[in-house]
C-alpha cells in the first residue's frame, strides 16, 4: 500500500530509531496509526478509467422496431434484408431475433456494432425509414431505453432565470440636442471608436481596441452595433454598449438585419470545416437559430436574403424559381416556391409587401418586368420589354416609384461562349406606384450609364452619362400623367458618384477614387451649386441620419496615405478634417424612421424661426464657451512660454561679455547692434531699359 | 508678394543659409556648385567650384569671410567668400554629411557617413589661421559614433558643446572639452532632417522624419513645443522676430514621381510657436521642401525644394496683422 508523500517525510526519525533498538527483531509490518489509506481512484483514476464495465458495448447495440414479424421459415429473408440495410453503417457483430412463444419474431431485433459511431449513425439514418408499406422501422440506441425510463415521473419546473435588466436601447435617440452618433473603424479590427457629433467639437463615447476582428456593422435602425469574431458575430447595445447577444456561426464574414431589427442573416464563406450551415438566420431578441441553409451551388451576391418591408417575408432567387418563406415559422410560403422561369432579380419595396422582378427574355419570349403582391402572389402590373440586356431595379426609398433601368442593344452577335451586345442605349421605366393600375413612363438615353439615384424623399431623379472624358448629370422630375420632365442638365463634370441627402432635396457629388477628389454640394430646389470641395482620393461618403453632415472619408483599405475623414454641412462647408492613420471605416448610427405625424411635421417645418432663434442662441453659447476655453488655454500657454523665456533671456544677457570675448568685442546680438563696423553701401543694381522716341 | 525664383542649381536643393546680415543666400545642392545669391534681388552673385559631388551641408561664418562646406566627394573645403577659391580640403574617409562654424568661427565641426566600412565620426578644427596649412593639421578633437549616425548638427551656446541630431531620432549633446555626452534625448521616432537654433541661441528646432518638429532649449534640451503634420518634415526655421515657425517637407524625394502635388503636400506650412496650431501655408515647390531659412530681419524667408528651385518669399502686410486670441495682460 502506498502513503501519502508528506507521511514518509514525517516520520524517518522514528524508524530509524526502531532499527537501531530492535535489531534482530521481525519489522513491524503493521500500518503505523496514522496511516491513512487512500483509495484507487485518486491514485489510478486514469488506469481505472480503461477498465473494462458491465455495461460496456450497449452503446454500441441498437434496436430496430417495426420489423415484420415473421416464422422461422422466412426468418433467414428477413435477416438478409435486415444485414443489407444495417450493414451499411459499419459491421455487425451480433445480431438477436427474439421470438414469441408461437415462433414468430416480435418485431423488435437487437444488432450489436463495432463501435458506437457505427450505431449511432444506423440511428440517424435508418429512424422512420419505411422498409414496405406496412412497416417503418423505429430504430433507438439501446442505451436511450434506459435514458428515457430514468425521467423522473413528477415533472420539476426549471428554475426561473434571473431578471437581466435591459438597459436601454433607443437612449442614442434621447439626446437632447439630436447629435447624431457615428463610427470609426481602425484598421483590420485594430479598435473602433463611437463618436457623439456633439458641437462644436465630437465626443468620443467609447473607444475599443480589438472589438471586432475585421468590420462592424450598424443594425437598420441603429440599434444595434454587430461586430465579428472567428466563433460568430456579436451585437452590442445601450449607453455603455454592452454585449447584448451573440451568436455561434464559426467564421461568419457577412451579414445582413432584416428591416426591422427582428431578425439577422450571417454568412460564412469559408467551407472547409463540414459544417454545412453556411447561412443561419437567427432570432436577435431570443438569440436562437431560426433556421439555416445550405452552401449556395453558385456564386450569389449578397444579399442573398431580402426582406419584406414588416419582417414578414423573406424572399431568394434559384434557378428558375423565387422562395418566399414566411416567419415567424420559417417554412416556405403556401409551402412551396414560386415557379418563375428565367427569373434575374427581384427587389422588395420599401413600404408595402410588393416585389418585382425582372425575367431574361428567351427566343420568342420579350424580357418582363412584374410587380407581385405577396402573400396573395398577385400580379399587380408586368410590362413586356424587347431587346433587353440587362436590368437593374431601383425602388425610391419612400416606396412612390420604381425604377427600372433597362439596358438593351440594337444588334446582338452570339457565339459559343458568350453574347456580344452593340449599339447599347438605355431606358429607365419610372412605375407610378401610388397611381391607380400603376401607369409606366418611360425615358430613354443613348449614352452610357455611370449611375442612377432617386431622391430618397420626393419625386426627382438624376442620372450621370456620358462617355467618361464627356460626363453629364441630369436631372428628372416625375409628374402625374405626364412622362417626366428633363429639368437641369450640368455637362462637363468629373463627377461617378451621386449622394442624395436622406431628406430630400440636396445632392452631392462626387468623383471617388484614386484619382478623384472633387465633390459639389447641390440644391435641386433651384439648382444653385451651394460649395465646390475637395477631399483627394476619397473613397467614400455618408449622409447622417438627418441629412445635416456629409462624410466624406479616405480608407486605408483603399489607399495608403492621408487616411482620415472630413466632416462637412449639407451646405458644403467644411466643419472637420481628422487625419487618423490606419482609418478603415465611417458609419453614421441610422435613426428609426420619425414617429411624428406628417400633420405634425408640417407644423413643425411652419414653426421653425420661432426654433431657429432657440438654436441660434443655443449655438452662439457654445461656440463662445469654446472659443474661451481656447482663449484661456492660449493665454495659459504663453504665459508659462514667457516665464520660461525670460529666466534664459536674462540667462542670455549675463552671458553677454563672453560672446562679446568669442567674436572680438564687436556685439552681433542684434541686426544693426554693430554700429562700429556697419558700413552702409548703396549697391546698384538694373532694373529695366526702357526707350522712348521723342517726337 | 510674388516670390523671388532662385534658378542656378541643376538638381535638388540640400541646405540654405542666410549669412548674419542676412544680404547674402547660400545654396547647396547635389549638382557638385554651391551658389550665392543677393537676397534683395535674387541675383547670383557667384559659385565655388571645386566639389566633385554631392554637396550635403554648407556654413558661412558671421563675418561673411569664409564658407565651408561639406559633401558625398568624401571632402569639407573651406572657401574665400570674396574671391569664390577654394583655400583648404580636408579629405575624409567617407561623405561628409552636417558642417558648422562656431559661434567665434576659431572652429568649426564636421561629421562624416558611416559608409564603405567606416564609422560615422565628428570632427572639430581649428580655423584661426584659414590656408593651405588647415588640410595637413590634425583636427584638435575628434570622436567616433558608434550607434545610429549623425545626420544634422548644431554648436552649443558658447562653444562649449555640439549637439547631434541621429538617424534613429536622438539627440545628443557632447562637451566640447572632454569629448563626452552630456545629454542625450530621444524624442524622437524618425531621422532628424534639420536642426535650427533660434535668434539667440538659447533654443533650436528640430525637423524629423516622423512628421513632426520640435522645439528644444539648448542647455537642458528639454523639449518645449511639439509641431505635427503628416508627411515628413526635411527643416524647420524660426522666425527671429516674431514667435512664428516655418516647417518644409512632403512625401519622401524617393515616392514623389509616382504621386501628384496635390498628395505630396509640399507646402511651407507656418505654426504658431507657442500655441502649435498651424495659421498658414505657402505653395508652389512642386517637390520635397528640403531646407528652410528665415532672413535674420523676419521680414522674408527662403525655401529650397528638392525641384532644384530656391523660392525668396516677402512676407505681404497681412501676415504681419494676423494675431492669435488670448489675454495679454
Amino acid at each position: 500500500m502506498a502513503k501519502k508523500k508528506g507521511d514518509e517525510k514525517a516520520n524517518p526519525a522514528p524508524q530509524s530509531d526502531n532499527e537501531e533498538q530492535n535489531f534482530e527483531e521481525e519489522p513491524d509490518f503493521d500500518d503505523p496509526e496514522d496511516f491513512v489509506e487512500i483509495p484507487e481512484e485518486e491514485l489510478l483514476a486514469d488506469i481505472l478509467e480503461q477498465k473494462p464495465k458491465e455495461s460496456d458495448g450497449y452503446e454500441n447495440v441498437v434496436v430496430v422496431d417495426g420489423c415484420p414479424q415473421v416464422g422461422p421459415e422466412r426468418l433467414e429473408k428477413l435477416q438478409s434484408v435486415i444485414n443489407k440495410i444495417f450493414s451499411k453503417f459499419g459491421k455487425i457483430v451480433n445480431e438477436y431475433y427474439p421470438t414469441t412463444e408461437n415462433g414468430l419474431t416480435t418485431g423488435y431485433i437487437f444488432l450489436e456494432y463495432s463501435n458506437p459511431q457505427n450505431a449511432a449513425e444506423a440511428v440517424k439514418a435508418t429512424n422512420n425509414c419505411k422498409l414496405d408499406k406496412q412497416h417503418t422501422f423505429l430504430v433507438n440506441l439501446f442505451t436511450d431505453f434506459q435514458k428515457y425510463s430514468d425521467i423522473p415521473k413528477e415533472w420539476e419546473p426549471p428554475a426561473p432565470q434571473p431578471f437581466k435588466v435591459q438597459s436601454d436601447l433607443q437612449w442614442y435617440l434621447m439626446d437632447p440636442d439630436a447629435y447624431d452618433q457615428f463610427l470609426v473603424g481602425i484598421g483590420t479590427g485594430v479598435a473602433l471608436q463611437v463618436w457623439q457629433n456633439a458641437l462644436p467639437e465630437p465626443l468620443l463615447l467609447q473607444e475599443r481596441p480589438n472589438w471586432t476582428e475585421t468590420y462592424a456593422v450598424w443594425s437598420p435602425l441603429g440599434t444595434y452595433l454587430a461586430t465579428f469574431h472567428w466563433r460568430g458575430v456579436a451585437l452590442w447595445a445601450g449607453p455603455k454598449f454592452s454585449q447584448f447577444q451573440k451568436f455561434f456561426h464559426p467564421e461568419a464574414r457577412f451579414i445582413s438585419f432584416s428591416p426591422c431589427e427582428n431578425y439577422m442573416v450571417t454568412f460564412s464563406p469559408s467551407g472547409d470545416r463540414g459544417d454545412d450551415k453556411k447561412w443561419i438566420i437567427g432570432d436577435i431578441r431570443t438569440g436562437q437559430e431560426k433556421r439555416s441553409f445550405p452552401p449556395p451551388d453558385e456564386y450569389v451576391t449578397w444579399p442573398i436574403f431580402r426582406w419584406s418591408k414588416d419582417d414578414r417575408f423573406f424572399a431568394r432567387i434559384g434557378a428558375d424559381v423565387l422562395s418566399v418563406y414566411e416567419t415567424p415559422g420559417f417554412g416556405l410560403l403556401d409551402k412551396k416556391s414560386i415557379k418563375i422561369p428565367g427569373i434575374r432579380d427581384f427587389s422588395w419595396s420599401p413600404s408595402d409587401n410588393t416585389l418585382a422582378y425582372w425575367v431574361a427574355e428567351d427566343k420568342d419570349v420579350p424580357a418582363r418586368v412584374t410587380l407581385l403582391e405577396i402573400p396573395n402572389r398577385t400580379e399587380v402590373r408586368s410590362k413586356n420589354l424587347f431587346s433587353v440586356a440587362d436590368c437593374k431595379i431601383h425602388w425610391q426609398k419612400s416606396g412612390d416609384y420604381l425604377c427600372v433601368k433597362v439596358d438593351r442593344y440594337s444588334k446582338v452577335k452570339k457565339d459559343k461562349i458568350d453574347i456580344k451586345y452593340s449599339g447599347m442605349y438605355y431606358n429607365f421605366e419610372i412605375f407610378h406606384m401610388r397611381e391607380k393600375e400603376i401607369p409606366v413612363d418611360s425615358v430613354e438615353i443613348k449614352e452610357p450609364i455611370q449611375a442612377f439615384a432617386w431622391e430618397p424623399v420626393g419625386s426627382k431623379f438624376s442620372i450621370i452619362h456620358g462617355d467618361p472624358a464627356n460626363i453629364s448629370i441630369s436631372f428628372y422630375q416625375v409628374n402625374t400623367g405626364q412622362a417626366p420632365t428633363l429639368l437641369k442638365k450640368f455637362e462637363r463634370k468629373p463627377f461617378n458618384h451621386l449622394f442624395w441627402s436622406p431628406s430630400g432635396q440636396f445632392i452631392v457629388l462626387a468623383n471617388l477614387g484614386l484619382t478623384g477628389g472633387a465633390l459639389e454640394f447641390l440644391d435641386t430646389n433651384d439648382f444653385t451649386i451651394m460649395n465646390v470641395a475637395d477631399h483627394y482620393q476619397m473613397s467614400g461618403i455618408e449622409w447622417d441620419p438627418t441629412g445635416r453632415y456629409v462624410v466624406t472619408g479616405v480608407s486605408s483599405l483603399k489607399c495608403k496615405m492621408d487616411c482620415g475623414y472630413y466632416i462637412w454641412s449639407f451646405q458644403g462647408k467644411i466643419l472637420r478634417r481628422v487625419m487618423k492613420e490606419g482609418f478603415a471605416q465611417f458609419h453614421w448610427r441610422p435613426r428609426p424612421p420619425t414617429l411624428l405625424s406628417e400633420k405634425q411635421q408640417k407644423e413643425i417645418k411652419k414653426n421653425l424661426k420661432k426654433y431657429y432663434s432657440q438654436f441660434e442662441s443655443k449655438d452662439r453659447m457654445r461656440s463662445s464657451k469654446a472659443s474661451k476655453e481656447l482663449v484661456a488655454k492660449r493665454t495659459e500657454q504663453m504665459k508659462k512660454f514667457t516665464e520660461y523665456r525670460e529666466s534664459k533671456i536674462q540667462e542670455w544677457n549675463e552671458q553677454k561679455p563672453r560672446r562679446l570675448e568669442l567674436r572680438d568685442y564687436v556685439d552681433t546680438d542684434g541686426l544693426d547692434t554693430d554700429a562700429v563696423n556697419t558700413v552702409e553701401e548703396v549697391i546698384e543694381f538694373f532694373v529695366k531699359e526702357e526707350q522712348t522716341v521723342i517726337e | 508678394m510674388k516670390p523671388l525664383m532662385l534658378q542656378g542649381h541643376q538638381r535638388a536643393i540640400t541646405q540654405i543659409k542666410y549669412n548674419r546680415e542676412g544680404d547674402l543666400l547660400f545654396s547647396a545642392a547635389k549638382d557638385s556648385k554651391p551658389n550665392v545669391w543677393w537676397s534683395l534681388n535674387g541675383e547670383r552673385l557667384g559659385t565655388f567650384n571645386g566639389h566633385g559631388g554631392v554637396i550635403w551641408c554648407l556654413d558661412v561664418d558671421w563675418q561673411s569671410i569664409n564658407l565651408i562646406t561639406g559633401g558625398g566627394d568624401s571632402s569639407c573645403r573651406l572657401w574665400d567668400l570674396e574671391t569664390g577659391k577654394n583655400i583648404a580640403t580636408l579629405k575624409s574617409n567617407s561623405s561628409v554629411r552636417t558642417c558648422n562654424f562656431s559661434y567665434s568661427a576659431y572652429q568649426a565641426a564636421y561629421t562624416t557617413d558611416k559608409a564603405m566600412g567606416h564609422p560615422c565620426e565628428v570632427f572639430v578644427i581649428d580655423t584661426r589661421t584659414i590656408d593651405e596649412t588647415v588640410s595637413g593639421q590634425a583636427p584638435i578633437l575628434k570622436w567616433e559614433i558608434t550607434d545610429s549616425k549623425v545626420t544634422s548638427m548644431i554648436w552649443g551656446s558658447l562653444d562649449e558643446t555640439i549637439i547631434t541630431g541621429h538617424e534613429a531620432g536622438d539627440l545628443i549633446q557632447w562637451d566640447l572639452r572632454t569629448g563626452k555626452k552630456i545629454h542625450s534625448v530621444k524624442e524622437h521616432t524618425h531621422q532628424i532632417t534639420d536642426m535650427q537654433l533660434s535668434r539667440d541661441g538659447t533654443m533650436f528646432v528640430t525637423a524629423s522624419k516622423d512628421h513632426t518638429a520640435k522645439l528644444f532649449d539648448t542647455n537642458s534640451l528639454e523639449l518645449l513645443k511639439e509641431y505635427k503634420t503628416e508627411r515628413p518634415v526635411n527643416s524647420a526655421a524660426l522666425s527671429p522676430i516674431l514667435d512664428h515657425v516655418v516647417l518644409g517637407g512632403g512625401q519622401d524625394a524617393m515616392e514623389v514621381t509616382t504621386t501628384s502635388t496635390r498628395q505630396g503636400k509640399f507646402d511651407a506650412r507656418f505654426f504658431h510657436l507657442v500655441f502649435e496650431e498651424e495659421f498658414g501655408r505657402v505653395k508652389g515647390h512642386f517637390g520635397p521642401i528640403n531646407s528652410l531659412a528665415f532672413h535674420p530681419d523676419g521680414k522674408s524667408y527662403a525655401s529650397g525644394g528638392e525641384d532644384g528651385y530656391v523660392r525668396v518669399h516677402n512676407f505681404d502686410q497681412s501676415y504681419f496683422d494676423y494675431t492669435f486670441d488670448y489675454n495679454r495682460e
